[in-house]
């Protein structure tokens, strides 16, 4: 767990807008385009109102609202695109890390979605709305203040006074939204999660009746999304609230101030005289003045969603931010089959512990890991992978301790297979960069997939989605397993392979893998009898 | 809306739920809007004003009287402030609530769909559904009260502004029309489809990852991480590419928008050009501020094409659940492929995979269709009851032992929400799995991770027994009860499970191709040859 650290969140996100290339010069130059044609806007109304030269006036009038309107078209294309390219940074990180974990995360499957897609959405809000309106909100009020203080440098004072009470606002209400918001992202997380979850486990909340329970549960957890999403907006609002007062609070007193200088009814003497085009120019600017500033207002709720966003992503990033060491430095030595040793290994997963474990799979041998269920061999599989950390004791491959990277080495079939949205003939040749269409039919066959190809209209051509749809779920492991075989790696690691073929094709299967050795280290978790005899070595969990 | 639309009327329900928030809503924003207007209107007034009447000399600053409109600007100030806090405040407010009673009445609508339907959404689409979508939905209801502020504004500008010159307010008023009906049409025609394709590709998105975290690390395995994410990326791109397309069509909207904006006031200047200089200045300016309101209106235009797209996605998710009518009596005879079975019996059913067998407890449990004249109950035939009609005869542990993600006992209450913590041992004790959770430091508080995953095969089988066990219904309904066990662990459970049977006297009907549970059995029918 990774300490709350509001300065190491805005650092990333920081970080994350360089890395995205903020175009940060054009948006200053926009800025700055903008402010001078409300300048020029203001400047040109007084005259169209008072005189002389109303006509140029007029033309002036409408030419400098077009250029602020062009130069806000152009930032509001800069920003969106820069956020686009954060977001896309961003998702492509979170989703290597998301792919990354090892097993029994505490996120399950919904929060970690919830993490890609709502999260990082909270950060592409960031920068495409937040981030524009605090650059121009530090510049554009300056400027504008600026053009004021040429036509009355106290009313240009009074603009600027009304801005420290605003500061103090939004820096109150900041600190506030902070928390309310992580809370909203957790209460959206949870709902999501919980929702995820009930859904793949609907045919078993039918089947108990459950569906009111579960309808009330998902309700009441929808229930605090909204009442946390209504905490974050009530701050805001009222940050806004606030602002909105002193921007009106400044035109009102622009405008008194400015009134009563021209009837000459100031109670104080003031080192300026106004006349009426003075006072309305000053008067035009001073929404103006304000408008950045609502505008950041408005987007202040990106900026605490963005920031919360950032904190919950965080630790995911950092954990990931350890890279692999290249595979070339990896213990398993090339090409030949490597023996793997558990020296005193200790695993605990889920309140229980195995092990200390001392045992071996010879080099070049099948070994087969045994035992009744729920003494870990999948669990251990799991540990040779290095998918699982050891709490005492060590594995080691060929002499040489477990390096980060085993998996990469090793050939594994699971119990849950996932695929590449490609065809079926793909997903075998991902198995290795010089598998050939010819092998990878061969390898189909032999693991019994022909019935499976010769009854699809596309046969091998088959087009699969992220989770194999439309083969069975026996077709979809018999599918991992031809994958594994093809992986042209020393050590193959096969969990349960047997479960769902009958004797015959069991039988098949097992004179499969002993033509494996001795090129090949395998090691195969299963209750198959048939296996077990067959086996060079066997390794008994109790 | 089509006023067959489930979601369209669920909302309209809501819209009437809601009408007190909603009607704040509508007022803060009018106010805030109409306010605003005046609020810069007067200051002109107020500025021309005075200096008239300060280049007039002292009778004319005499007769101004400053003391009313400047307490006017005041009052506006505030009532521009709480305006704008009361729409965005009760308008969210609403929305929120609405919302919030969408979610779950998707769930339940989901939960009431036809098994076949409900079971081909992912669960990465589902959530997709619930999050986005529903927001879609929200950011549309949160609009409500735009039409309103954009009245207000018309209204409140269009009246001072017939104070300098008629026909100047009827110029302010085609120009906002203008810009009203160019920003909706050109909205519609440039953002409906991003707001469309954006939802689809969230939908995608998530999809696409809920199938891949399972298999993370076999996709490390095979080095195909990077490709996986690749093949994601491929949907976040098409995401941002819709986003991007709202996004500038939404920009050039409002660049387009404030040229017509210009336009507008160039026209009420010139028409207020005989007016005195108070009154045009009010003209003008009151015309400036008063053309702000329509803002919210054309964002909701903006907003159509992904509230349509949402509509027609939850339409197929709401709707109402049927209700079942009265469930066979408890001890009602089953009768199965022609063989009786009065309560109490044990039934054994094996065969080759592929048979049909698990289809077979599915239907009975009202998961799928029945096979017609294959299964009768209380002498009705099933598939001429509605689905799951005969739910409360049975409890059912399925093949895939599929678990609900929380702690142990979170697990297990899902088949009596009432059982307590001995009834849950002693179901954990027949299951063989009491040592295992004794062993546990937090015991039935145990965190079994996502869908079980820290336990291994045979303990969430086992799992899956016990909360079967739970339910007191007078069938048991096993698949495959053993499948993943040891030998030994095997016949400890068939032994409990046989005592088990014994004392609560209930039935069973057990699918499976080892010898062992199907020895508990009276009678054990083989199917498919």
């Amino acid at each position: 767990m990774i300490a709350a650290d509001p300065g190491a969140d805005r650092r990333l996100l920081a970080a994350l807008g360089r890395e995205a290339h903020t175009p940060a010069a054009a948006l200053s130059a926009l800025t700055v385009v903008g402010a001078v044609g409300a300048g020029g806007f203001a400047l040109a109304l007084a005259f169209v109102l008072a005189g002389p030269g109303r006509t140029l006036a007029l033309v002036g009038f409408i030419t400098a609202l077009a250029v602020r309107a062009a130069a806000d078209w152009g930032s509001t294309r800069l920003s969106s695109r820069h956020a686009a390219r954060a977001a896309a940074i961003l998702r492509r990180r979170v989703l290597v890390a998301l792919l990354g974990r090892g097993r029994g995360d505490a996120k399950g499957i919904g929060e970690a979605v919830a993490a890609a897609l709502d999260e990082v959405e909270a950060v592409e809000g960031y920068f495409s709305r937040y981030a524009p309106a605090a650059r121009e909100a530090r510049i554009a009020p300056l400027l504008i203040a600026a053009i004021v203080a040429l036509a009355s440098p106290i009313a240009a004072g009074v603009l600027l006074a009304t801005l420290i009470p605003f500061a103090a606002v939004m820096a109150l209400a900041g600190g506030a939204a902070g928390v309310e918001a992580d809370r909203q992202f957790a209460a959206l997380s949870r709902l999501s999660g919980y929702f995820v979850d009930r859904v793949r486990a609907l045919p078993v909340i039918l089947a108990f009746q459950a569906e009111a329970a579960e309808t009330a549960r998902v309700g009441a957890a929808a229930e605090e999304v909204s009442a946390r999403t209504l905490s974050v907006l009530r701050i805001a609002f009222i940050s806004s609230a606030g602002l909105e007062f002193f921007a009106a609070l400044a035109v009102a007193l622009t405008a008194v101030y400015c009134g009563f200088s021209l009837l000459g009814l100031l109670p104080f003497k003031v080192p300026e005289t106004l006349d009426f085009r003075r006072a309305l120019i000053a008067l035009a600017l001073a929404p103006e003045l304000y408008a950045p500033l609502r505008r950041l207002a408005a987007a202040y709720h990106e900026k605490q969603l963005g920031e919360a966003a950032a904190a919950r992503l965080r630790p995911l990033l950092e954990a990931q931010a350890a890279p692999e060491p290249d595979p070339g430095d990896l213990a398993i030595p090339e090409p030949c089959a490597p023996a793997v040793r558990l020296s005193g290994l200790t695993l605990s997963l889920g309140g229980t512990q195995l092990g200390p474990l001392n045992a071996e799979a010879p080099a070049g041998a099948l070994t087969v890991i045994t035992g009744p269920t729920g003494t870990g061999k999948s669990t251990l599989l799991a540990a040779i992978l290095g998918l699982t950390p050891a709490s005492a004791g060590q594995v080691e491959i060929a002499g040489h301790a477990l390096a980060p990277g085993a998996l990469a080495k090793a050939a594994w079939a699971g119990q849950a297979p996932a695929f590449l949205p490609g065809t079926l003939l793909e997903n075998l040749m991902a198995a290795g960069p010089d598998v050939t269409p010819a092998q990878a039919l061969e390898m189909a066959e032999r693991v019994g997939l022909a019935k499976a190809l010769a009854g699809r209209a596309g046969g091998a051509d088959t087009v699969l989605d992220e989770r194999g749809s439309g083969l069975s779920g026996g077709e979809r492991r018999r599918l991992a397993l031809a994958r594994a075989l093809l992986k042209p790696s020393p050590l193959l690691l096969l969990d349960e392979p047997t479960a769902d073929l009958d004797a015959a094709a069991e039988a098949e299967f097992i004179a499969l893998i002993c033509g494996l050795t001795p090129e090949r280290t395998v090691i195969v978790a299963t209750h198959s009898p048939a296996l077990a005899r067959a086996a060079d070595h066997v390794v008994s969990l109790t | 809306m089509s006023g067959a639309s489930p979601v369209g009327d669920f909302l309209k329900g809501q819209t009437r739920a809601r009408r007190g928030d909603l009607l704040i809503a509508a007022l803060g924003a009018a106010s805030a809007t109409a306010a605003a207007t005046w609020l810069l209107g007067l200051s002109g007034w107020f500025l021309a004003g005075a200096a008239l009447a300060g280049a007039g000399g002292p009778a004319a600053l005499q007769a101004f009287n400053y003391l009313l409109p400047s307490a006017a600007l005041r009052g506006f100030a505030i009532l521009r402030t709480g305006g704008r806090y009361g729409e965005r405040l009760w308008g969210h407010r609403a929305a929120l609530k609405a919302l919030a009673a969408l979610r779950p009445a998707l769930f339940a609508g989901l939960a009431a769909a036809k098994p076949a339907e409900a079971l081909s959404l992912s669960s990465g689409e589902a959530a997709a559904r619930l999050v986005q979508d529903v927001n879609a939905l929200e950011t549309a209801f949160v609009r409500r009260a735009a039409p309103w502020a954009a009245l207000a504004g018309a209204g409140a500008a269009g009246g001072v502004i017939a104070l300098a010159s008629v026909s100047a307010a009827g110029a302010f008023l085609v120009g906002l029309g203008l810009q009203l009906i160019m920003g909706d049409q050109l909205l519609r025609r440039w953002t409906a489809e991003p707001g469309r394709d954006a939802l689809r590709a969230a939908g995608r998105l998530k999809d696409g990852l809920a199938a891949y975290l399972p298999a993370a690390a076999e996709l490390r395995c095979f080095d195909l991480t990077a490709k996986a994410a690749d093949a994601l990326m491929a949907h976040d791109g098409a995401l941002s590419a819709a986003r991007l397309q709202s996004h500038d069509g939404l920009a050039l909207v409002s660049a387009l928008r404030a040229a017509l904006a210009a336009l507008t006031l160039g026209a009420v200047a010139i028409l207020c050009r005989h007016a005195p200089m108070p009154l045009a200045a009010l003209a003008l300016l009151a015309a400036l501020a008063g053309m702000e309101g329509i803002g919210g209106l054309l964002q909701a235009s903006a907003d159509r094409g992904a509230y349509a797209e949402a509509v027609i996605r939850l339409d197929g998710m709401l709707r109402a659940a049927p209700s079942p009518g009265p469930a066979p009596p408890r001890d009602a005879m089953l009768c199965l492929d022609g063989q009786d079975l009065r309560p109490g019996t044990r039934l054994g059913i094996t065969g080759p995979s592929g048979c049909g067998k698990t289809s077979l407890l599915e239907a009975l449990v009202g998961l799928k269709p029945a096979p017609p004249g294959r299964l009768i109950i209380d002498g009705q035939s099933v598939e001429h009851e509605p689905l799951g009609w005969a739910r409360p005869l049975f409890a059912f542990a399925p093949q895939d032992a599929r678990l609900t993600t929380g702690t142990i006992a979170e697990a297990l209450r899902l088949a009596n929400p009432e059982a307590d913590d001995d009834a849950l041992w002693e179901a954990l004790g027949d299951a063989q799995l009491e040592g295992r959770v004794r062993a546990a430091p937090q015991g039935l508080e145990t965190w079994i991770g996502d869908g079980g995953e820290i336990l291994s095969g045979g303990e969430r089988r086992r799992l899956s027994l016990a909360r079967a066990y739970l339910r007191p219904a007078p069938w048991l309904l096993l698949d495959e009860p053993t499948e993943g066990l040891d030998r030994d662990t095997e016949a400890e459970v068939v032994a409990a499970l046989a005592v088990r049977l014994t004392r609560t006297g209930q039935g069973a009907i057990i699918v499976s191709h080892r010898p062992a549970p199907l020895g508990i059995c009276e009678r054990v029918v083989r199917m498919g040859g």
